[in-house]
C-alpha cells in the first residue's frame, strides 16, 4: 500500500436521542492509500453515510482520530475544513445536488469560485472536466434538461474539477436505472485508472465489485476488509 | 461570490414570493417616497421663499395681497382677497410719513429673453421694478445703473440683467447698450445685478428687472397684477411704527372695518423666516419619522423573506458548504441579495417620490407660487441609496448568519 491519505483510528459516532444513545459508529479504524478504489457496504444503518461524511470533513466524529494526508482533522477550525472540502475532497451524491438554476457549466465551475480561480480559468477548466465525463455537449443544459445519467455526470464533472486527492461517493447509483448505474460506474473505475483515489458507498453487491476493496460494516462496526479479485 | 449572481438570486426570490416580496419593496418604496418627497418639496419652498427673503432688506416689511406660504391658511378667503393695484401703492407710498424707502414691485416667472440668434433658458423671473427698488431690497448693480424714476414715469423700455442673462445672451461682450426682446417687445439693456449665486443650487441670478410701469403694460394679464410693496423702515426702533403705520394705512386704502381681520398681508423679515422655518421644520420632522417608520417596517419584511429564502434554498447551502464555501462567503451572498432587495423597492420609491415631487413643484408654480423652481434632491437620492444599503445589511445580517451557520449534513438532507 502507498501512502496512506486517510488513517482513522478508533473512530466513534454517538448521537443522544433524548435519554436513548444511538452509535452510528463504534471503534472504526481504518487506512486508505492513494490511488485505491474502495466500495463501503452494509445494511441501512450500519453507519456507511456516517463513516463517510466524517471522512469527507462534513461531521466530526465524538472520539478517536482522523488524520487526513497526515493532518489531524480535530485541530482544523471552519474555513480549514470548508479549504480541504473545497480542493482535496470530490463529493458525489446519490440525489445529484445540482443547483437548479445554473447550467452545467456553472454548477462544475462552482467550486473554482469558492477556490478564487479567475473566471477565464474556472470555464477552461470546468469545460475540461465536463469532456472527461463525454458532456462537452451539455455546458449550457440545465438540470431540468438532462437525464438522471447525464446529471450525475454533471456531478462527477463538479467532484473532479478541482482535482481532489479523493472521491467520495455515496451510493452514486443509488437513482439510477441499472444501465446507467453501470455507465456510471465505469466511469468511476475510469478515474480511478487515471491515478483518482475513489471512495464509494452501496449496499448493492454487483456496484460494490467494481471496487478493488471492499470494507463491509455492520452495526457502526467494520465487518470485513477484504481485496477484491474479480474485479 | 459574483455580486451580479446574488442581484440574479434577488430578483428570483422575488419572483417566487411575488406577494410577500411586493409587499416589502412596496413599503421600502413608501419610505424613500416619503423622504425624497417632503425633501425636495420642502427645498422647492425654502427656495422660492429665501428668494423673496434674500431680497428683503434688514429692518424691512413685505406687503402683498397673500402670504408666501399658503398653507394652514384658507385658500378660498386668500382667493377673493382684492388685488394691491399699482394705484393703490401708489398712493400708500404717498401716505407713509416715517420713511420714505418705499419700493413697488411685481413678478411674473418663466420668461425667454432673447439677443439676436441667442436665448436664455424658459425660465426667467420678469421683474417690474421702480427707481426705489435696488434701494430698499438687497439687491445691487454691479455695472451700468438703476431705473430712474423718470423712466417709470414715461413707461422706457430698459432693463436690467441677471448675471444667468449675461451668461446666455452676452459671453463675449460688455451687455450695457446691448438690445434684448422678452415677448416681442425690444429693451435696452442699461446695468447688471451683481451676482448673488445661489441659495441651496437655485441661481438668483436669473432674473430681468423692468420699469414696473412697462411691466403692466406688456406682462401683467399674463400673471397676477396685484403688486408687492417693500418698505424699509429707518432702523431697528422704527421698524415697529412703521409697522403700525402701515397696517393702519393699508387697512384704510383697501376699506377693512375695525372689527375685520386684514385682507393682506405684511410682516417683516423676521417674521416671514420664522414662519417659513417653524412650517417647513414641522413637515420634515412629520415626513421623515414616517419615511423612517416605514423603512423599519420594510426592514422587517426582508429579514422575513431572507429568513423564508434561506429555508427554502437549505439544500442549496448544504451543497455549497460540502463543495468548500466559508461561512463568510454564504453571509456576503445573503447580504448582497438582501441589499439588492432594499435597493430595488428604494428605487421605486425614489422615481415615485422625484414624479410626485416635481408634479406638486409644478403644480404649486401655476398656482400661486410663480417663484418656486423643482430641485433635484441629489443629497437624498445618496442618502436613501445609503439607507437602503444599511437596512439590507441590518435586516439580512440575521438570516445570513443563520444560513452561514446551517449543520451540512442536516441542510444536505434536508426536503
Ligand atoms: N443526525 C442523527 N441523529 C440521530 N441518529 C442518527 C443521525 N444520523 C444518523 N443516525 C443514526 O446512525 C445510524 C447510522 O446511520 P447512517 O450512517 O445514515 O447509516 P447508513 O448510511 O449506513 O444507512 C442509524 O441508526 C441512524 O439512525
Ligand atoms: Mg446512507
Amino acid at each position: 500500500m502507498s501512502k496512506a491519505i486517510i488513517d482513522i483510528e478508533h473512530l466513534v459516532k454517538r448521537y443522544e436521542m433524548g435519554d436513548e444513545e444511538v452509535y452510528a459508529l463504534r471503534d472504526v479504524s481504518l487506512t486508505i492509500g492513494d490511488n485505491e478504489y474502495v466500495a463501503i457496504m452494509g445494511p441501512s444503518g450500519s453507519g456507511k453515510s456516517t463513516l463517510m461524511n466524517i471522512l469527507g470533513c462534513l461531521d466530526t466524529p465524538t472520539s478517536g482520530k482522523y488524520l487526513f494526508n497526515g493532518a489531524n482533522v480535530a485541530e482544523m477550525d471552519d474555513d480549514d475544513l470548508a479549504s480541504i472540502r473545497n480542493r482535496e475532497i470530490g463529493f458525489v451524491f446519490q440525489t445529484f445536488n445540482l443547483l437548479p438554476r445554473a447550467t452545467s457549466l456553472k454548477n462544475v465551475e462552482l467550486p473554482l469560485v469558492y477556490a478564487g480561480v479567475s473566471a477565464e480559468e474556472r470555464t477552461r477548466r470546468a469545460s475540461e472536466a465536463l469532456a472527461r465525463v463525454q458532456l462537452a455537449d451539455r455546458m449550457s443544459h440545465k438540470p431540468n434538461e438532462l437525464s438522471g445519467g447525464q446529471r450525475q455526470r454533471v456531478a462527477i464533472a463538479r467532484a473532479i474539477v478541482t482535482a481532489p486527492c479523493i472521491i467520495l461517493a455515496d451510493e452514486p447509483t443509488g437513482n439510477l436505472d441499472t444501465k446507467t448505474g453501470q455507465d456510471i460506474m465505469s466511469l468511476f473505475s475510469d478515474l480511478w485508472k487515471a491515478g483518482n483515489t475513489v471512495i464509494l458507498v452501496t449496499h448493492e453487491e454487483d456496484v460494490a465489485q467494481h471496487a478493488r476493496r471492499i470494507i463491509r460494516l455492520r452495526d457502526g462496526k467494520i465487518e470485513s476488509d477484504t481485496q477484491n479479485h474479480h474485479a | 461570490m459574483n455580486v451580479f449572481e446574488s442581484i440574479l438570486l434577488a430578483l428570483d426570490a422575488v419572483r417566487s414570493q411575488k406577494l410577500r416580496s411586493g409587499l416589502t419593496l412596496l413599503s421600502i418604496g413608501i419610505g424613500v417616497f416619503g423622504i425624497i418627497s417632503a425633501t425636495s418639496i420642502m427645498g422647492a419652498f425654502q427656495l422660492a421663499v429665501n428668494g423673496q427673503l434674500a431680497d428683503l432688506g434688514e429692518n424691512s416689511l413685505l406687503i402683498q395681497r397673500t402670504p408666501s406660504i399658503n398653507f394652514g391658511t384658507n385658500w378660498a378667503k386668500m382667493r377673493r382677497r382684492k388685488n394691491i393695484t399699482y394705484q393703490q401703492a401708489k398712493e400708500f407710498r404717498d401716505r407713509v410719513s416715517t420713511t420714505s424707502l418705499i419700493a413697488i414691485s411685481n413678478t411674473a416667472p418663466g420668461y425667454i429673453i432673447k439677443a439676436g440668434q441667442e436665448s436664455s433658458n424658459p425660465d426667467v423671473s420678469l421683474i417690474g421694478i421702480d427707481d426705489l427698488y435696488t434701494v430698499v431690497n438687497a439687491v445691487s448693480i454691479s455695472s451700468g445703473r438703476s431705473i430712474t424714476e423718470a423712466e417709470v414715469n414715461t413707461s422706457r423700455p430698459v432693463a436690467i440683467i441677471g448675471q444667468d442673462i449675461v451668461t446666455a445672451l452676452f459671453p463675449n461682450i460688455d451687455p450695457i447698450g446691448q438690445l434684448i426682446t422678452i415677448k416681442s417687445q425690444k429693451f435696452v439693456v442699461i446695468g447688471v445685478l451683481q451676482p448673488k449665486g445661489g441659495v441651496l443650487g437655485q441661481s438668483q441670478d436669473n432674473r430681468v428687472l423692468i420699469p414696473i410701469t412697462v411691466f403692466n403694460k406688456y406682462y401683467t394679464w399674463e400673471w397676477d397684477a396685484s403688486v408687492d410693496i417693500a418698505v424699509k423702515a429707518l432702523n431697528k426702533q422704527m421698524l415697529p411704527v412703521t409697522l403700525d403705520e402701515s397696517t393702519g394705512i393699508m387697512r384704510s386704502l383697501r376699506s377693512v372695518k375695525p372689527w375685520q381681520e386684514n385682507n393682506f398681508e405684511i410682516d417683516t423679515n423676521d417674521a416671514l423666516t420664522g414662519q417659513f422655518s417653524g412650517f417647513t421644520t414641522a413637515l420634515l420632522v412629520v415626513a421623515w419619522i414616517s419615511g423612517l417608520g416605514a423603512l423599519v417596517a420594510a426592514g422587517i419584511g426582508i429579514m422575513n423573506m431572507m429568513l423564508v429564502s434561506v429555508k427554502e434554498r437549505t439544500r442549496e447551502i448544504g451543497v455549497r458548504k460540502a463543495l468548500g464555501a466559508r461561512k463568510r462567503w454564504i453571509v456576503r451572498q445573503f447580504l448582497i441579495e438582501s441589499i439588492a432587495l432594499c435597493q430595488l423597492g428604494g428605487l421605486t420609491g425614489m422615481i415615485g417620490g422625484i414624479a410626485i415631487s416635481w408634479g406638486i413643484t409644478m403644480l404649486l408654480r401655476s398656482f400661486n407660487m410663480p417663484t418656486i423652481t423643482y430641485v433635484f434632491p441629489t443629497g437624498t437620492v445618496v442618502f436613501s441609496v445609503v439607507i437602503c444599503t444599511l437596512i439590507g445589511i441590518g435586516f439580512g445580517l440575521y438570516p445570513a448568519w443563520r444560513a452561514a451557520n446551517l449543520d451540512p449534513i442536516e441542510a444536505l438532507r434536508y426536503e
